[in-house]
């Protein structure tokens, strides 16, 4: 136990309902340094930040800081339709008599963004703010506690690559004028560039410590997942025909707009759409789908098998069974409806045919879906979606939130489609998802196409910079 | 302890609470519960004519059950199962006061005539829901009121009664009464229809592509619609059918109990429904039984009150209660007032 | 004209307790908890005023009794959505059957006949006074929502109770104040029914005016000044109705009463697409 560190966690566990997610961990974190946690989907490093702020209580062990802890959450927890000033100063509201003296708020919330390098407009309303400038406001909403100890979960899975170099610049800044930080983040690579330390955990237990001098992602990769990083089937040689082009398409409205967006797909091909968060990707989805209506064309019309980004809201129904939502999407096509009724043995047979070829762990076909972890639920989804082989496949977000054994299987999934000639749509916010399999890659700003690259001829910082909205 | 707290929060938990405060509104009434219980068991359960007019109370209690259970499977809720159940009791009396064709006809005639009646009121709140996102809670409450205006004054005016002291249709030809099932009481076969309508919805929720569409609407809106639910054609449809099984209610209450249409038919089962619709946990089988206990409850009241001196609003508090208390089982995919499909 | 002004006059009588439910339907759903157990509330306040007044002989007891008594019942939905988080709509509505048999028993008891108590000392002549506070807390309701910290804190709890934990503060305790504000809000608008208005109470006297307030708070946008004027409006329409009567040879009486349920209707269905309630208004945080 460090005698000066800023935050400390001893022997801490947590418990939920028939999961251990936090197995008997201590850490430390000094002022001044920035550490880095990590550990795949589900292996509880988001419970430990938020034992660590304060927000959840550990079943055992201690947490010990000295001084105020602050949080900025993965899923920003901030209120769309106030304004930023309101957001940030909600609990601390500056008062003139019984009124809330709006002017000092805004002075000061002007103040802290400039003393941090952030820029804002404090009277905007959150919600028309890009999610790369809302995690501003949740910062800034930490910082004004003065906080001895910063947290940060996942901060730059929203940010564009150019952004994610000034977030960083923030970050040192506050390091060095004393702040312990620590950082949960999948991204290795920003670890490797950024951490002083990191922690990895593996099923909820810290498995390994390292100082950060001249590591390898893989080596930390090795950690996280606790032996040889899962394979990922290999693209094979397909013959490639034109199977749905997509011209002129705009819909939407306000932030969410998509303007002229063209495109071909081809049988036996990945089309991979790169793109920061909010930028009209769900927009260009729901008109692929079919859920919205458009201008423009999307030409043919043709069965598709769909991934929704959204596996607990869009894709299931989660007190279902397995059985229930195999066939949930499919419920009035011939094979499965059998005039007004269900044809359940169908259901029965798909679902049973899902959990082989998927690797989906359930105990049976008949638990309620809500048992399963997310990597297996969206395992069955991923299974539901290519069932009965469909032509042209719209993946978004596929791997989101799961372990890396479910995505590699997922990838895989999607790879064995594609050579077998199907048609594929991938829209993903991690850039590593989009270089390992598409065949091309578009890159979607401000809800328009604004490039389109070939895989061997793509340049990875030219995509960068085009997430960014510069050339 | 624990074991005493699981064992307490089951239907045993809900039984000995009900019986607790039951006891208390009798020693408040000045009634022992010794007293009030009896006359409350014996006026349910005592002879043919009690377990007739229990068997009655199941009957007329079951329909509008079924019907806002099918609702709330949905994720709709309606509260409008009085003035659908008054609307269809309205279309049957006041068509069957002046119906000459052969009995047989004339009774399915009625009963269908209660369903479009109690139908037609549920689409209108259906429909300004998916039309227009209009509140349903609010739009079936609302539509309540229209109901017990509009069949007030239809019935102390045009429809009234030639020979009617008050405002009520001329009484229904004996031969469009519901052929009674249980001899010398007023229970007819009513009752019978009732739990055939529970069988059949048992059967469109576990079976049907129908059931299946409606509950991945009311648990899971979001992915019910991108599966290809028609959530808007679902929602009118449901509180149609909803509304209908209310209705039929109706038109039983009026051909096989009353044989004829006042407005004071209904002491609240629409209301009441709901608690019966609940405690039956949204299953249609489950549902009977809960009516029985119910029947037990409204039939056994008015006796408790004529011979106990217990104010059958007790019975009315009890019910609010166990709803109350069970709206912590159920919870129905969050809707907001106001809430826009 | 004095047609007019009987009609202006009804109209802020029957307006008044809608304005008071709706100010508690809309402070309550700002903060993230939907009160269908107005019209229960109104109810028991109503009630709890009659026999108070009956026992003391004192309209101002009665009325202090009648809106106290409404708190306590919004407090037990408070308790019901924060501490038990079940389900506000199934909740409220079983709190909406207790209160109305609730009353229906009381009066059986303690007045020996159904249906409608004795009559009892009312605020007489003076019951423009609650007229008038109506708006009064029309007016505070809407300064105090957007421009002090806690109305602040209250709207952010409708919107993200998630932020407000963030930002250190306990959202179910700023629920339970404002639904419990929201009940003695409701019993006082009851209250003025009983004892207000008339000089009594009897069975089913709110008759919806729980849920039209409701209406009246979609209609006025979830804000407090525009749900007094709605409700204001369908108040219009209640008066319309009785001055009406008789008036209009081949319009039935009993038809025309239901004057004020299709006015609530028809605003349900034109303010479509153009509302957007508190977000996380109804879910249990």
């Amino acid at each position: 136990m460090e005698p000066n560190a800023a935050l400390s966690l001893r022997n801490v566990s947590k418990r939920f309902p028939g999961v251990l997610a936090v197995d008997d961990v201590s850490l430390d974190l000094l002022p001044g340094e920035i550490h880095a946690l990590v550990g795949e989907n589900g292996a509880g490093k988001s419970t430990l930040s938020a034992i660590a702020a304060g927000e959840m209580h550990a079943d055992s062990g201690d947490v010990v800081t000295s001084g105020t802890v602050g949080l900025v959450h993965q899923h920003f927890e901030l209120v769309g339709r106030l304004r930023v000033w309101q957001n940030v100063m909600l609990g601390r509201e500056p008062r003139r008599g019984w009124r809330i003296d709006v002017q000092a708020a805004c002075e000061r919330v002007a103040e802290l963004a400039k003393r941090n390098g952030l820029e804002i407009d404090p009277n905007a309303f959150v919600d028309t703010l890009p999610v790369g400038v809302q995690q501003r406001v949740e910062l800034l909403r930490e910082l004004d506690r003065d906080p001895a100890v910063l947290l940060l979960d996942e901060p730059t899975a929203a940010l564009a690559p150019a952004e994610i170099a000034s977030f960083f610049a923030t970050i040192v800044a506050l390091a060095e004028r004393g702040t312990a930080i620590m950082i949960v983040t999948h991204k290795l690579q920003e670890v490797l560039d950024y951490a002083t330390r990191v922690t990895v955990v593996r099923h909820g237990r810290v498995v390994e410590r390292m100082a950060n001098a001249g590591g390898s992602v893989d080596a930390i990769a090795r950690a996280m997942v606790g032996g040889e990083l899962p394979q990922v089937a290999s693209r094979e040689l397909v013959t490639q025909m034109p199977l749905l082009a997509i011209r002129n398409v705009s819909a939407g409205s306000g932030e969410r707009t998509i303007r002229n967006c063209s495109f071909e797909v081809a049988t036996g091909e990945i089309v991979g759409i790169a793109g920061v968060e909010g930028n009209g990707q769900t927009t260009l989805a729901d008109a692929i789908a079919g859920m919205i209506d458009c201008d423009g064309s999307i030409e043919p019309r043709i069965p598709m098998g769909i991934i929704p980004q959204d596996r607990q809201r869009e894709a299931l129904v989660l007190n279902w069974s397995l059985v229930d939502n195999a066939i949930l999407g499919r419920q009035h096509s011939p094979g499965v409806r059998r005039g007004i009724t269900i044809d359940r043995a169908r259901a029965a047979s798909d679902a049973r045919w899902i959990v082989e070829h998927f690797d989906v762990r359930a105990a049976s076909v008949d638990v309620p879906i809500r048992t399963l972890s997310g990597g297996n639920q969206q395992k069955l989804v991923v299974g539901r979606a290519l069932i009965g082989d469909p032509r042209f496949i719209l993946a978004y977000n596929p791997t989101r939130g799961i372990d890396v054994g479910a995505a590699a299987l997922v990838q895989s999934r999607l790879i064995q489609a594609r050579n077998r000639g199907a048609g594929i749509v991938l829209i993903s916010f991690e850039l590593d998802e989009i270089f390992a399999l598409a065949d091309r890659i578009l890159v979607m700003y401000r809800g328009e196409i604004v490039g389109n690259f070939a895989r061997d001829v793509a340049d990875r910082a030219a995509i960068g910079r085009l997430m960014a909205g510069s050339q | 302890m624990i074991r005493v707290r699981r064992a307490l929060s089951g239907p045993a938990g809900a039984i000995l609470l009900v019986l607790v405060l039951m006891s208390l509104a009798m020693i408040a009434a000045g009634t022992s519960p010794v007293e009030g219980f009896s006359a409350l068991l014996y006026g349910a359960l005592g002879g043919r004519n009690q377990i007739g007019e229990t068997l009655v109370a199941t009957s007329a209690l079951l329909f509008p059950a079924l019907g806002i259970a099918l609702a709330f499977r949905g994720g709709l809720f309606n509260i409008g199962a009085e003035g659908q159940l008054l609307i269809g009791a309205l279309f049957a009396g006041g068509v069957g006061a002046q119906l000459h064709v052969p009995g047989p006809i004339g009774i399915v005639l009625l009963l269908c005539l209660g369903a479009i009646g109690g139908g037609l009121w549920g689409a209108i709140a259906g429909w300004m829901k998916a039309q227009f996102g209009a509140n349903e809670i609010i739009a079936t409450l609302m539509l309540n009121f229209v109901a017990a205006y509009l069949a007030l004054d239809l019935v102390s005016g045009p429809l009234k009664g030639p020979l009617a002291a008050g405002a009520e249709t001329a009484w229904l030809d004996p031969t469009y009464w519901l052929p009674t099932l249980l001899p010398h009481t007023r229970l007819s076969i009513g009752l019978l229809v009732a739990i055939a309508i529970a069988f059949v919805l048992h059967w469109v929720f576990t079976r049907t592509v129908f059931g299946y569409d409606l509950r991945a609407a009311g648990e899971a809106p979001e992915a019910a619609r991108r599966s290809g639910v028609n959530i808007a054609r679902l929602t009118w449809l449901s509180l149609a059918i909803s509304g209908a099984i209310s209705g039929v209610g109706g038109a039983t209450i009026v051909t096989g109990e009353l044989h004829r249409f006042n407005t004071q038919l209904s002491p609240g089962y629409g209301f009441i429904g709901i608690a019966v619709a609940l405690v039956g946990d949204l299953q249609p089988l489950w549902i009977c039984v809960a009516a029985f206990g119910f029947g037990i409850l409204e039939a056994g009241g008015l006796a408790m009150q004529a011979s106990a001196q217990v104010p059958k609003d007790a019975i009315h508090v009890i019910e609010g209660i166990i709803i109350l208390v069970l709206a912590a089982r159920r919870y129905v995919a969050a809707r907001g007032v106001g809430d826009i499909e | 004209m004095e047609l007019i002004a009987t009609l202006v006059l009804l109209t802020l009588i029957k307006g008044t307790p809608l304005i008071y439910a709706a100010l508690g339907g809309v402070i309550s759903e700002r903060s993230g908890v939907i009160n269908i157990g107005l019209e229960g509330m109104m109810a028991m306040g109503a009630f709890t005023a009659v026999i108070v007044s009956f026992a003391t002989h004192s309209p101002l007891l009665g009325l202090a009794c009648g809106v106290i008594a409404g708190a306590l019942v919004g407090l037990l939905l408070a308790i019901a959505a924060t501490r038990f988080k079940v389900d506000q709509i199934v909740a409220g509505t079983g709190i909406n059957i207790i209160c109305a048999g609730g009353a229906a028993y009381g009066l059986v008891l303690l007045f020996n006949q159904p249906g409608a108590s004795v009559q009892v000392a009312a605020l007489g002549a003076n019951y423009w006074i609650l007229i008038v506070l109506a708006f009064v807390l029309a007016i505070a309701m809407q300064v105090v929502l957007y421009a002090t910290p806690w109305g602040l804190r209250v709207r952010a709890c409708g919107e993200n109770p998630k932020a407000v934990a963030a930002a250190g503060l306990d959202p179910l305790l700023l629920r339970v104040y404002a639904v419990t504000i929201s009940g003695a809000l409701a019993g006082l608008g009851g209250a003025f029914l009983s004892i207000g208005e008339l000089n009594l109470y009897s069975d089913g006297m709110t008759a919806g005016r729980g849920f039209i307030a409701l209406a009246a708070v979609i209609f006025g946008r979830w804000n407090p000044l525009g749900a007094t004027v709605a409700a204001v409006v369908f108040g219009f329409f209640e008066a319309l109705q009785y001055v009406l009567q008789g008036r209009i040879p081949w319009l039935p009486s009993d038809a025309l009463q239901a004057l004020p349920y299709i006015a609530a209707l028809i605003a349900l269905a034109g303010i479509t697409g153009r509302v957007r309630p508190p977000a996380s208004d109804g879910v249990p945080y």
